[in-house]
C-alpha cells in the first residue's frame, strides 16, 4: 500500500465519516429526548434522498435545493411522530416498544418507496458528478466534498444551537433530567417533539447529501443502520459527542480497512466495535450517566 | 382439538400450494415460539432471532454437504452447534439491556448476513446452498406431509418446555427479571445466567427450527435466511399472540402467518406486503401491546354473558374475604404460582399485573369477576408493599 493511497482512504475516510457524525448526532438526540431508539432514521434517510433524485428528476435543478422543502417537511413529520405515536405508548416499556414501532415506520417507508418509485436501482446525474479535485495526492470527488461540507455545516448549526440557544438550553436540561426541567418552568413535552424534529431533520440533509453520489434503492437503509446503531452504542448513548467521535473514528477505520479487505469484510468494523464495546465498556467510550441503564 | 385439527390438516389440504403454507405457518409457529422462550419470559426483545435460524439452516446444510452426515444427525449436530455459539454471543449481548440489547441482536443479523454472503468458498455465497433432501424417494405432496409433522413434532416439545419453565422456579425468576431485573437482583434472582439459559435455549430451538427448513426448502441464501424481516416476524407473532401465554406465539403465527402468506400470494409482485407488515405491526405496538388472548379476555369479560351476577360479592363480604385470604396468606400462599412469584420477585409486576396475574390465578381470587375485579386486584398489592421497602 502507497502513502498516496493511504492518504486517499484516509480522506474519504473522513468525508465518509462526517456523514456517519450527523446521522449519528440525530439518532442520539431522539435518544436523549425520549429514550427512543429511531430504527427508522435510515429509512427517512433514504426517504430523503428519494426526495432529492424525483425533485433533480422533475425539476432538473440541483437537489440540494430540495432541502427548502425536506428539512421542514422532516422537521414536521418528526413533531407529529413523536407526539402522535411515540407518547402513547406505555412509559414502562416504551423503550423495547418504540423499537417495534419506528422499526414498523421503517418497512412502512420502505415498502411505499418501493411501491412509488419500483425497487429499480436511482442514481442523480449530476454536470459536476464526475469531477474531482486534487488536494496533496489524493484525488476526491467534488460530491463527496459538498456531502462533506453540507454533513459539517449541519453539524456546526447544531452544536451552536444547543449550546447557545435558549431552546438548545432547554433541550439538553431535558436530555440530562427531565422532571428537574419541568420543575424550572421548561415544557419538556414540546422540547422533546422539536428533539424529534431536529432528529429527523439531519437525516433529511444526510439523506440529500447521500443522494449526489450514490446509488439509492429501497433496502439500501438496512446498510445505514446498523454501521449507525453500533456508532451510538460505542460513543455512549446518549452523547453526542461521543457519536461524532466513534462516527470519525470508525468511518476512517472502514476506509482504511477497505483497502486490504474489500468493502463486504471493512463493514465488519462496526460490528467488531460494538462487541468490543460490550465486553470491554458496556456503557460506551464516551457516554455519560444516560448510558448505564439502557 | 387443536391437536386433532393440526394431525388432520395434511390430509385436508386440498393442494400442494395450501399444504406448502401450512409448512411455513407451521414453521414461523416453531420460531416465534422458540423466540417467546426470551421475548415472553424475560422481556428482552430480540429483532435478530433470524441469526440462530439461519445458522441453524447453513450448519445444517454445510454438515450434509462437508462431512457427509445423515440428515437428522446433522440437523441435531448443527443444534449443538447453534448452541455453542450462542454462549459467548449470549453472555456479550445480555450485559446491556433494552434498547441497547435489541441494537445488538440486529447487528448479528446485519454481520452474518454480510459473513455468509462475502464467504462464498464456504456457504455458496449468494449462489445459494442446495441441502439434499432427506427422504430423496418421497414424492413432493408425501414429502410435504412428513414435513409437517416434523415441524408439528417440533412445536410440541417446544411448547411442553416453555409449559414445564413457566411453572417452574426458573421460569418464575425470569418473569421476575421481566417485571424488574435490578430488584429481582437484589432478591437473589441470578438474573444474568437465568437470562443467558433462556437466550440459549431460546436460540438453540431457534437454530433447530431453522435446520428443519433446510430440510425442508432445500435451497438456502443468505438474504432469505439472515433477513431482518424474518427477525420481525417472530417478534410480531409473538406479540400478537400474546408474549405471556403458552400458546400466543402459535395464535400469532397463524393469523400473522397466515396473512404473511396472503400478502404474499396478493402483493408478491409490488413492495406492498412489506407495508402491510408495517402496519399489522404497528397497530399491535400501539393498542394492543399485550397481544389478542389478553385483549380478547378483557373484551370477553367486558360484553360477555357476566359470570359475576351470580357470583358478585357485596363489600362486606370481600372484606370478610380478603381477611381471610390475608391471614391465611402467610402459609398458603407458597403454594400458588402467583406467590411464588412474589416470595421469589419481590414485588409483583406494577405494568400490567393485572393481566399477567388475574387469568392463572388459581388461588382463592380466581373466581370472582366483573364489578369486583378491580377491588379484588387491589387486595394483594398492600401485602408486596411491605417487601418493596425493604
Amino acid at each position: 500500500m502507497t502513502v498516496s493511497l493511504l492518504f486517499q482512504s484516509l480522506m474519504l475516510g473522513v468525508l465518509l465519516g462526517g456523514l456517519y457524525a450527523l446521522l449519528a448526532a440525530g439518532l442520539t438526540l431522539y435518544f436523549g429526548v425520549m429514550r427512543v431508539v429511531m430504527i427508522a432514521h435510515s429509512a427517512f434517510l433514504i426517504l430523503a434522498a428519494y426526495l432529492a433524485w424525483y425533485f433533480n428528476q422533475q425539476t432538473g435543478m440541483d437537489p440540494l435545493l430540495s432541502l427548502v422543502v425536506t428539512v421542514p417537511l422532516f422537521f414536521a413529520v418528526g413533531v407529529g411522530m413523536q407526539r402522535l405515536l411515540i407518547t402513547r405508548l406505555r412509559p414502562a416499556t416504551l423503550t423495547m416498544m418504540s423499537v417495534l414501532l419506528t422499526f414498523a415506520v421503517a418497512l412502512f417507508i420502505e415498502g411505499m418507496i418501493g411501491f412509488v418509485w419500483s425497487g429499480t436501482q436511482r442514481r442523480i446525474q449530476l454536470p459536476y458528478s464526475g469531477a474531482s479535485v486534487e488536494f496533496f495526492g489524493a484525488r476526491i470527488a467534488v460530491v463527496k466534498l459538498v456531502a462533506f461540507a453540507l454533513a459539517a455545516l449541519s453539524l456546526a448549526l447544531l452544536y451552536v444551537l444547543m449550546k447557545h440557544s435558549r431552546f438548545g438550553q432547554a433541550l439538553r436540561a431535558t436530555i440530562q433530567h427531565r422532571e428537574a426541567a419541568q420543575l424550572v418552568g421548561i415544557k419538556t413535552d414540546r422540547v422533546a417533539g422539536f428533539g424529534f424534529g431536529l432528529g429527523l431533520a439531519t437525516a433529511a440533509i444526510g439523506g440529500t447529501a447521500l443522494s449526489l453520489d450514490a446509488t439509492i434503492y429501497p433496502s439500501l437503509h438496512w446498510h445505514w443502520i446498523g454501521p449507525l446503531m453500533a456508532i451510538i452504542v460505542v460513543g455512549g448513548l446518549g452523547s453526542i459527542p461521543g457519536a461524532a467521535i466513534a462516527a470519525l473514528v470508525l468511518g476512517v477505520g472502514q476506509s482504511l480497512l477497505q483497502v486490504p479487505l474489500g468493502t463486504t469484510w471493512a463493514q465488519t468494523i462496526f460490528y467488531v466495535a460494538l462487541f468490543a464495546t460490550l465486553m470491554l465498556r458496556p456503557q460506551g467510550f464516551f457516554g455519560g450517566r444516560l448510558a448505564q441503564r439502557f | 382439538m387443536g391437536v386433532a385439527l393440526v394431525l388432520a390438516f395434511p390430509t385436508m389440504a386440498p393442494n400442494a400450494y395450501i399444504l406448502s403454507a401450512g409448512i411455513v405457518v407451521a414453521s414461523y409457529a416453531c420460531t416465534a415460539t422458540a423466540w417467546n422462550f426470551m421475548g415472553g419470559f424475560t422481556g428482552y426483545v430480540s429483532l435478530g432471532h433470524a441469526a440462530f435460524f439461519g445458522l441453524g439452516a447453513y450448519g445444517t446444510g454445510i454438515l450434509i454437504r462437508d462431512l457427509g452426515l445423515p440428515s437428522f444427525v446433522a440437523w441435531l449436530l448443527a443444534g449443538a452447534i447453534v448452541l455453542v455459539i450462542t454462549i459467548p454471543l449470549g453472555i456479550a449481548a445480555l450485559r446491556v439491556r433494552g434498547a441497547s440489547f435489541v441494537i445488538v441482536s440486529i447487528s448479528f443479523v446485519l454481520i452474518l448476513l454480510l459473513v455468509f454472503q462475502a464467504w462464498g468458498s464456504f456457504t455458496g455465497g449468494s449462489d445459494g446452498l442446495v441441502v439434499p433432501r432427506p427422504f430423496p424417494d418421497l414424492l413432493r405432496p408425501e414429502h410435504h406431509r412428513v414435513f409437517f409433522y416434523l415441524f408439528a413434532a417440533l412445536l410440541a416439545v417446544m411448547l411442553l418446555v416453555w409449559w414445564a419453565i413457566d411453572r417452574s422456579r426458573f421460569g418464575t425468576g425470569l418473569k421476575a427479571v421481566r417485571e424488574d431485573e435490578d430488584k429481582a437482583q437484589a432478591l437473589g434472582v441470578p438474573t444474568r445466567n437465568y437470562k443467558l439459559v433462556a437466550y440459549v435455549v431460546s436460540a438453540t430451538f431457534t437454530g433447530l427450527a431453522g435446520g428443519m427448513y433446510a430440510l425442508w426448502f432445500g435451497d438456502l441464501d443468505p438474504i432469505f435466511q439472515f433477513s431482518i424481516m424474518l427477525g420481525s416476524y417472530m417478534v410480531l407473532m409473538a406479540l400478537f399472540g400474546g408474549v405471556r401465554h403458552l400458546f400466543g406465539p402459535l395464535l400469532g403465527a397463524l393469523v400473522v402467518g397466515t396473512g404473511l402468506e396472503y400478502f404474499k400470494l396478493e402483493f408478491g409482485d409490488t413492495q406492498f406486503h412489506l407495508v402491510a407488515t408495517a402496519i399489522l405491526l404497528g397497530v399491535v405496538v400501539l393498542f394492543m401491546p399485550d397481544g389478542i388472548i389478553p385483549a380478547v379476555q378483557s373484551l370477553v369479560r367486558r360484553f360477555g354473558p357476566q359470570d359475576s351476577s351470580i357470583r358478585e360479592m357485596t363489600a362486606a363480604e370481600l372484606l370478610e374475604h380478603n381477611r381471610a385470604v390475608a391471614a391465611g396468606g402467610a402459609t398458603a400462599e407458597g403454594t400458588t404460582a402467583v406467590g411464588h412469584l412474589e416470595r421469589r420477585g419481590g414485588a409483583t409486576p406494577t405494568e400490567g399485573q393485572g393481566e399477567d396475574v388475574g387469568p392463572r390465578r388459581g388461588g382463592p381470587g380466581g373466581s370472582s369477576r366483573g364489578t369486583s375485579e378491580r377491588m379484588e386486584d387491589a387486595a394483594p398489592r398492600p401485602r408486596t408493599g411491605p417487601e418493596e421497602e425493604r
